[in-house]
């Protein structure tokens, strides 16, 4: 086995979810994904070691992502579903199609942030990531896991 | 377990089992590696075939008038020309790897300025010389049938004029409004970055 094949195996699903979180849209994120690992296979040869592999796959991931036109144009700026007290029974895709609702009403930057937190990454790990200190990135987590928790807590009363 | 965690749970349950495998991805990232960039390639490739066909004809071919060998000159000048352009600018984005936002922006910037130069001044040179040396190359081929003469002039003349007036600055609107979105994008990024 290769190392693009150990590499895409152990961050695929990993990437996809942060381009599903990023993007809302399944269809998208697959294609984001795709690119990133289109990328990382083009300049793994030339990949210094200078960051961790893992960060330096997620910064090509979110770089794919932010600078994607094609989901701004497709994907306007999201509202709290809040028609989803219609819902009689909440399934386990359901309370996810919320959460993907939810960091939609995000701006990109704290989508992307959220998205790598969501995913375990260690807080210097998202810093480097994303380009920002690392106190910088602790204080935006708080502030988005506090409005996600808000909208949790709301939709969970709904 | 904190709310926090849920969501972490949550999130981890999204359903990852449609992705290709690692075997499809090797063979999906061999097919469009270059995909984005295929069209510039293309372009490169025909150019350079029109200018050795061009050459091939001028070389094998005996013609009585200068004028077809100027014409023949100044069309694979003008096929050098555009290869050489469009390799410089594929030389650009081979180097774009794992850019910050910033550089991003400097080379959206370079790109809206290598743009603007193209139209105004490479792209000038490129259709002046291609025109020119195309009227010069025919003229000796149908210069004995004046009805031929007329009608080749006035559908050369006419093909340039709808590509000048029409392709040509619809093209460059459309490029730039590209441009501008996504430099408008990576301002707006950059900005929630700082």
């Amino acid at each position: 086995m290769t190392d693009f094949e150990d590499i895409y195996q152990q961050y695929s699903p990993q990437i996809y979810r942060v381009c599903l979180g990023y993007t809302n849209d399944a269809e998208q994120a697959k294609d984001l994904m795709q690119e990133t690992f289109i990328s990382v296979w083009k300049n793994l040869a030339g990949f210094r070691q200078e960051a961790q592999l893992g960060t330096w796959i997620f910064r090509i991931a979110t770089n794919h992502c932010l600078r994607a036109l094609e989901i701004v144009r497709r994907m306007p700026p999201a509202e709290m579903p809040l028609h989803l007290a219609d819902v009689p029974e909440e399934s386990p895709e359901e309370k996810l199609s919320w959460l993907y609702r939810a960091i939609a009403t995000l701006n990109e930057t704290d989508r992307i942030i959220i998205s790598l937190e969501l995913e375990g990454l260690p807080q210097a790990e998202i810093a480097a990531v994303v380009g920002l200190s690392q106190g910088n990135i602790r204080v935006k987590i708080h502030r988005i896991k506090e409005k996600l928790a808000k909208q949790l807590k709301m939709y969970e009363r709904i | 377990m904190n709310e926090f965690d849920q969501l972490r749970t949550l999130w981890q349950t999204a359903d990852t089992s449609a992705l290709p495998d690692s075997q499809a991805m090797l063979r999906l990232v061999r097919k469009f590696r270059n995909q984005k960039l295929q069209k510039k390639w293309l372009v490169i490739g025909l150019a350079v075939l029109f200018s050795l066909l061009i050459t091939a004809v001028l070389c094998l071919v005996h013609f009585q008038l200068p004028g077809t060998y100027i014409g023949g000159a100044l069309m694979t000048l003008s096929g050098i020309l555009l290869a050489i352009t469009n390799l410089r600018s594929l030389k650009r984005f081979y180097r774009l790897n794992d850019y910050s936002n910033a550089e991003f922006l400097a080379f959206i910037e370079q790109t809206r300025r290598n743009q603007v130069r193209y139209y105004q001044k490479t792209m000038v040179w490129i259709v002046a010389l291609a025109s020119i040396g195309w009227f010069l190359y025919l003229y000796e081929t149908v210069a004995p049938y004046p009805e031929w003469l007329a009608g080749t002039y006035c559908f050369a003349f006419a093909y340039i004029c709808v590509l000048w007036f029409i392709v040509r600055p619809r093209a460059f609107r459309r490029d730039a409004r590209k441009l501008d979105a996504l430099r408008q994008k990576i301002e707006n990024i950059s900005k929630q970055l700082t």
